[in-house]
């Protein structure tokens, strides 16, 4: 695809933009890039008294509990963090666009490449709580993480998909901006990341709609490689990667559909 | 060669410029196609249209004509930023536009960094941009400041900086959109002194301004546009002449406490200081007014004023056009050599043309009163709209009376 071929040649612009996104968001705090590293240990640090002490959700394999949600929500922030910037990131770099020449789909990608970035730093948190949770004999360690890069590449495709999209479309329709909001709490409650499909004492309607949920099996599969420890099976692996290439193809359709008048909507 | 612009059939045009409803939104894409049909329809702005321009590698070339007319879209299809509806345009070689200068930049990341991304946004390589920056450097002085975040600036360090990098691309093409106004004195003299070096080095030039002083000593050639077409092209002091002429050296922009009237997204249709009013203008034949003439025939153009005080220098003037833009011809009483007295309250000056010896056709006058250096007091931009018509479909714009004569039986 064309599109790739042109990200591929503004690969050095993307890293000195990413760059530029990280150190201006850290440019004016003490922790600077701590904070990435400290977000996600406050969250799993609250999650960890809020179900410990106050909640007692029980799952079959959602043992213990404020790892197995963390495991779920890490790459479900991965990627409604970039969904919701992608909303904005044409619009926020409108004078770039129109003012010096550049092409316009390296904006998503910055957007995707620096919340990528994001996921990678908080991803020793959950290898360090995995050790913990391994020592304290809480929950075995799993030996499927090195499986991990694998299990982020259907998310990755989805992510990236999903922010090319989104971007070209919120520029076309200004209200999309707070439809998708609507639209990722949606999704957020109907995939598998704070409960488990495994066990789920639903109504079997609600199962079934559950299950149809394209979310829910890059869901299980990271956190069948991060959590669980257990290798998913090869058709969850299938279809985890078919749902990320279709969003990837779906979403590079729109933006080439809209990519040349994107400069006069802007 | 590098550096060559060509513009074959250009139409561009903008749909929901300007309107009270900038974007569409979902819930009016969800609506009914008949509504949403309707109202695309009626908000579609031609910029541009039929747009043949070719420029060639190392020209300077000034784009004039009033606001609206279109230079600013012709310059940003030039630079790549926005396609043309329908048409062609061909770049040869590395653009960089100035159209704002450090539009770029990050507020809250250092000079430094903002100049190595806006380098990079205008094509170069990380490694070109920090071979170059001693020289951006040195033209912005802004010493220090490199290394502090952008949005310590003062408006001038900016604008330096902005220009410092732009120019160190070392572009075949470089489009500049009025940004030598920006700075102060000195910036602008700088600025000037470079570009004119630029010159030299063979880089081609296309300059969108309002300052015709800047215009006449900057470019060899200029293109006159008016509502989205070349009105008029050639050197430069030919057309800025007849660009003068045209507004009457009138600024695009009312005086203070002036009046604008008229004009559709932005496009200022009539302007001045409404000191001398024009009430209406219309074009009258021995049968009366009308705006269906037949070629050759008598008429009379009448021109009904309202001064609102008493004036002494006034100029009552008319320009002649044809639909596509054409200009036809121009009088005013001053070449004319009447000589002002005075304009006082309401009355008519009318204009008498034996015969209107014009090629079929739908023209269009101007109509202003304005003072001897040209300050409009009311300048109406196609005031009266008219055809004319005759049995032949004579080409050109002139249809003489004419006789052939011949020897013999040459003809039956």
């Amino acid at each position: 695809m064309t599109l790739v071929r042109l990200l591929w040649r503004q690969r050095a612009l993307v890293a000195v933009l990413v760059r530029r996104e990280l150190n201006a968001r850290y440019r004016a705090s003490v922790l600077g890039f701590l904070w990435s590293l400290l977000n996600p240990l406050l969250l799993l640090a609250v999650y960890a008294v809020v179900f410990t002490y106050i909640f007692h959700p029980r799952f079959p394999g959602g043992d213990p509990y404020p790892l197995f949600l963390f495991s779920g929500l890490l790459p479900w922030l991965f990627f409604s963090g970039t969904v919701l910037d992608s909303s904005v990131t044409l619009i926020d770099n409108g004078p770039l666009l129109a003012k010096v020449m550049c092409p316009p789909e390296i904006f998503p990608a910055v957007t995707v490449v620096s919340h990528f970035v994001h996921h990678l730093l908080a991803l020793p948190v959950l290898l360090a709580a995995l050790v913990v949770a391994a020592l304290a004999g809480w929950h075995p360690f799993p030996m499927t993480v090195w499986l991990l890069p694998v299990a982020l590449v259907p998310w990755l495709l989805l992510a990236g998909g999903a922010a090319l999209g989104i971007s070209a479309l919120s520029v076309k329709f200004r209200d999309l901006r707070d439809l998708v909001g609507h639209l990722l709490n949606l999704l957020f409650f109907s995939s598998p990341i704070i409960y488990s499909l495994d066990g789920l004492d639903a109504p079997p309607w609600l199962e079934r709609i559950l299950r149809l949920n394209p979310l829910a099996s890059l869901v299980e599969v990271y956190r069948g490689v991060v959590f669980t420890g257990a290798i998913p099976g090869i058709r969850l692996w299938l279809v985890a990667l078919a749902v990320g290439l279709a969003g990837w193809i779906l979403g590079a359709l729109i933006f080439v559909r809209f990519r040349d008048t994107l400069v006069e909507s802007v | 060669m590098k550096g060559g612009l060509r513009f074959e059939g250009v139409r561009k045009v903008y749909r929901w410029r300007g309107s009270r409803v900038r974007h569409e939104s979902v819930k009016g894409a969800v609506l009914g196609s008949w509504w949403r049909r309707r109202r695309v329809k009626a908000e579609e702005h031609v910029a541009l249209d039929g747009i043949d321009l070719t420029i060639e590698a190392g020209e300077a070339v000034a784009l004039i004509g009033p606001n609206g007319s279109g230079k600013s879209t012709l310059l940003k299809l030039a630079g790549g930023i926005l396609r043309p509806t329908r048409g062609m345009v061909d770049v040869e070689g590395r653009v960089t536009a100035l159209i704002e200068l450090g539009a770029g930049f990050h507020p809250e990341i250092t000079g430094r960094e903002n100049v190595l991304i806006n380098g990079m946004l205008l094509g170069l390589s990380r490694s070109e941009v920090e071979a170059r920056l001693p020289e951006i450097l040195d033209f912005a002085g802004i010493g220090g400041f490199i290394d502090q975040p952008v949005k310590t600036y003062s408006s001038g360090m900016y604008v330096r900086l902005g220009f410092a990098v732009a120019v160190a691309v070392d572009p075949d093409v470089l489009l500049i959109d009025e940004v030598l106004s920006v700075g102060d004195e000195a910036f602008t003299r700088r600025c000037l002194d470079r570009l004119a070096k630029m010159r030299q080095a063979g880089v081609t030039m296309v300059l969108v301004s309002h300052d015709l002083d800047l215009v006449e000593t900057f470019a060899d050639r200029a293109v006159y546009l008016g509502k989205g077409r070349i009105r008029a092209r050639g050197t430069v002091d030919s057309v800025v002449a007849r660009y003068r002429s045209d507004v009457a050296g009138a600024t695009e922009k009312p005086a203070v406490g002036g009046v604008t009237r008229g004009g559709i997204d932005g496009e200022v249709q009539r302007w001045g200081s409404g000191e001398v009013e024009i009430v209406s203008a219309e074009l009258t034949t021995t049968t009366g007014a009308t705006r269906l003439v037949p070629g050759g025939t008598e008429c009379r153009l009448r021109i009904r004023y309202r001064a609102h005080r008493r004036i002494e220098d006034f100029v009552v003037g008319v320009a002649w056009h044809r639909a596509d833009g054409t200009l036809v011809a121009g009088h005013n009483t001053d070449l004319d050599g009447l000589v002002p007295k005075s304009i006082e309250g309401e009355g008519e000056v009318s204009c008498t043309y034996p015969a209107l010896d014009l090629a079929p056709g739908d023209y269009l006058v101007d109509v202003a009163v304005h003072a001897k250096d040209g300050a409009a007091y009311d300048y109406w931009c196609d005031a009266v709209r008219f055809r004319v018509t005759s049995t032949v479909d004579w080409p050109g714009v002139w249809a003489p009376f004419h006789r052939w004569e011949w020897d013999g039986e040459l003809f039956e």
